[in-house]
């Protein structure tokens, strides 16, 4: 109860400082990026104390102790959203990038609402026991490290949509006052490539340890699973992003499109393959 | 004690002869009469396009003070020029000199160089040992409401000329300019401006292209040692290695082509390339502007920027005047306090970090190069 109720109010944080966000976009206030990033981390925090609760929960079921509550759509969503907000606090809170929260912080609300949806139709925070293939030290790292590269691809999408907006500006000749407080186009490029740049190898590392991890558990290393299928695309987008980028030059909108394309995949991944995968299911399996 | 101003400013139509006069006067000079009429308090502000004494008396009539003021600057201009003096007292002063700082007086509203003016006018009196607590204040609180107007409003916000915004967007396409490298078409006098421009941007690399080499290489040693002349026929090959072209030369056909912009892509492996047309008749074929990471800007749409910054000033003045009232205002207040024998303190604005500026006003007048400015001396 407890835990859905601070959940709650760190959906409503984020949804709040994500309003800011737009605000700030055309009002040039810098008390709004301010509390924007105050509104955040203190979603942050709340988010966390009710992520402790939920461990707590977890954990006083015997067959969960020590692994983290991933394994229903409520907890994956749930550590979506913060993974999302965490990575835009640090990344683009470090660069003094504000103006990029309206791009890239509605997928940490997608993602939270979807968990606060999720309360709702289910009736509680979904904490089950873990099936016995997913007792495993993998339940800690597999799962974890897709999601941190899930983050940082959702960040690229939002800075390649920023910088669609800023090519646009430029193209119009009469470019508002958004351009002028819009990262350049240079810059907004380069932080698209560095973030697909970081996440693909954690990608890939993840899709690994879950080959292991399947090895171990289900004799197998590869099943063309829906969800391994999937996420095999997503890593297959995103080197082809990176090869162009490097080998032809892809810059600007065509980069832009390519990483919005890898972007796409993850959220099929992380949302659609659950009505086709038996294994990876957060909707099917329970 | 109360401040007391008399002033001339652009708009008050004195004869240039009295004008030139009081600008070769020059401050030091009037804070010395001052003194020797016994003055203690008091700060001018001399520049060509206004004379505006502060003054702070102590006992009198605010009026005759004032007439005194009067006298004082009629005798510098040798000529009557009693009719178009502006003389104001305690609130309206205080609401004039942060008009003044905040640029809503300027003939460029929101014009930076004012800043700066206000700033060191106060500092030349102050090293003239005339300033006090009340002059101190004031004009520390001018500079820091001149500060918070063009930090809040847009009335300084946008650049106004053609050369300027030229550079801005290239900051919109590059970051900052130090990894980029910039070529110039022509060698004429608009070039030369431009070229001023881009180069206080510190760009990595400038190179001029121009058809007499030894005209071009004249330009490139007077804008910069970094500057180089390169030969007319070797600039298409250029663009490879070129971020931003300035193009101005009196060529009567585009001597830039979409054919030579796209045959330069490929090896630029993505990097925009910003493309300035300042010519008349145009130097660039509009279709190079149609090609992918390419941004093409002609005269008119620099032109067309300008016009809109100037508009958009315009509309927060209004805004800006609010600011300047409400400080006139506090400050109007705070003195009849002082003067009532409370304790009072001025407000800074909460949660600002524009405090510092008011104690050490350091770059206040750190104006744009090349902008419009009002003031300039």
């Amino acid at each position: 109860m407890m835990e859905s109720v601070l959940f709650q109010i760190a959906s409503a944080l984020y949804v709040a400082g994500t309003g800011l966000g737009f605000v700030y976009l055309y009002n040039r206030d810098e008390r709004l990026s301010r509390w924007m990033h105050n509104l955040l981390a203190v979603g942050v925090v709340f988010h966390l104390a009710s992520s402790g609760i939920r461990l707590k929960h977890f954990w006083d079921i015997p067959e969960n102790r020590w692994y983290l509550p991933v394994n229903s759509f409520f907890g994956a969503l749930s550590a979506m959203a913060l993974a999302i907000t965490a990575t835009f606090v640090v990344v683009e809170g470090r660069h003094r990038l504000g103006i990029l929260g309206a791009f890239v912080l509605p997928w940490a609300c997608l993602a939270a609402l979807g968990g606060v949806f999720r309360v709702h139709s289910m009736g509680d925070t979904e904490i089950y026991g873990l099936a016995p293939a997913l007792q495993s030290y993998w339940m800690n790292i597999h799962p974890l490290v897709i999601m941190v590269a899930y983050a940082v691809f959702g960040n690229a999408f939002g800075v390649g949509v920023a910088l669609l907006v800023q090519e646009r500006q430029l193209r119009s000749k009469r470019p508002q006052e958004l351009c002028y407080r819009l990262p350049s186009i240079e810059e907004l490029d380069t932080l698209n490539y560095r973030l697909v740049a970081a996440g693909f190898p954690v990608l890939t590392v993840g899709i690994i340890m879950g080959g292991i991890w399947a090895h171990n558990a289900w004799g197998r290393f590869w099943g063309w699973d829906a969800k391994e299928t999937w996420s095999l695309i997503t890593a297959l987008v995103y080197a082809v992003f990176l090869h162009q980028r490097l080998v032809k030059g892809w810059r600007g909108r065509k980069a832009v499109y390519t990483s919005m394309l890898g972007f796409a995949c993850v959220v099929f991944t992380f949302v659609g393959v659950n009505f086709l995968s038996r294994l990876h299911g957060y909707l099917s399996a329970r | 004690m109360e401040l007391l101003l008399a002033g001339l400013n652009h708009k008050s139509g004195v004869a240039a002869a009295a004008r030139d006069n009081l600008a070769a006067a020059g401050a030091a000079e009037f804070l010395r009469r001052l003194r020797e009429a016994g003055w203690e308090e008091a700060v001018v502000l001399s520049t060509c396009n206004r004379l505006e004494i502060y003054a702070a008396a102590a006992g009198g009539e605010p009026k005759e003070r004032l007439g005194a003021l009067a006298r004082l600057i009629e005798a510098a201009a040798g000529a009557p020029v009693g009719g178009h003096l502006y003389l104001r007292s305690g609130f309206d002063a205080a609401r004039h000199l942060f008009a003044v700082s905040s640029g809503l007086d300027s003939l460029v509203t929101g014009e930076n160089e004012i800043l700066g003016q206000v700033k060191s006018a106060y500092e030349t009196a102050f090293a003239a040992r005339m300033t006090d607590k009340l002059t101190n204040i004031i004009f520390q609180r001018a500079i820091f409401v001149g500060r918070q107007a063009r930090a809040d409003t847009g009335i300084s916000a946008g650049q106004l000329s053609v050369a300027s915004v030229a550079a801005a967007l290239a900051e919109r396409i590059f970051g900052t300019l130090q990894d980029s490298s910039v070529l110039i078409l022509g060698a004429g006098q608009m070039a030369e401006i431009a070229g001023r421009h881009l180069l206080s941007a510190k760009p990595s690399r400038l190179r001029i292209a121009n058809r007499t080499f030894e005209r071009g290489s004249e330009l490139a040693a007077a804008l910069s040692p970094a500057a180089e002349a390169v030969r007319w026929e070797d600039f298409p090959a250029l663009l490879e290695t070129t971020d931003i072209v300035l193009a101005s030369t009196g060529a009567p056909e585009p001597v830039l082509t979409r054919a030579m912009v796209e045959s330069a892509m490929p090896a630029r492996m993505g990097r925009s390339l910003f493309l300035i047309d300042i010519a008349m008749p145009r130097d660039i074929e509009d279709a190079a502007g149609e090609l992918d990471h390419v941004y093409l800007y002609t005269l008119a749409d620099l032109q067309g920027i300008v016009d809109e910054n100037m508009s958009r000033r315009k509309k927060e003045i209004s805004a800006a005047d609010r600011l300047v009232e409400a400080k006139a205002r506090e400050f109007a207040d705070w003195l009849a306090a002082v003067r009532a024998g409370e304790q009072a303190s001025l407000r800074h604005h909460p949660g600002r970090s524009l405090r510092r500026g008011e104690v050490s006003p350091g770059g206040v007048g750190a104006a744009r190069d090349g902008e419009p400015q009002e003031e300039r001396s």
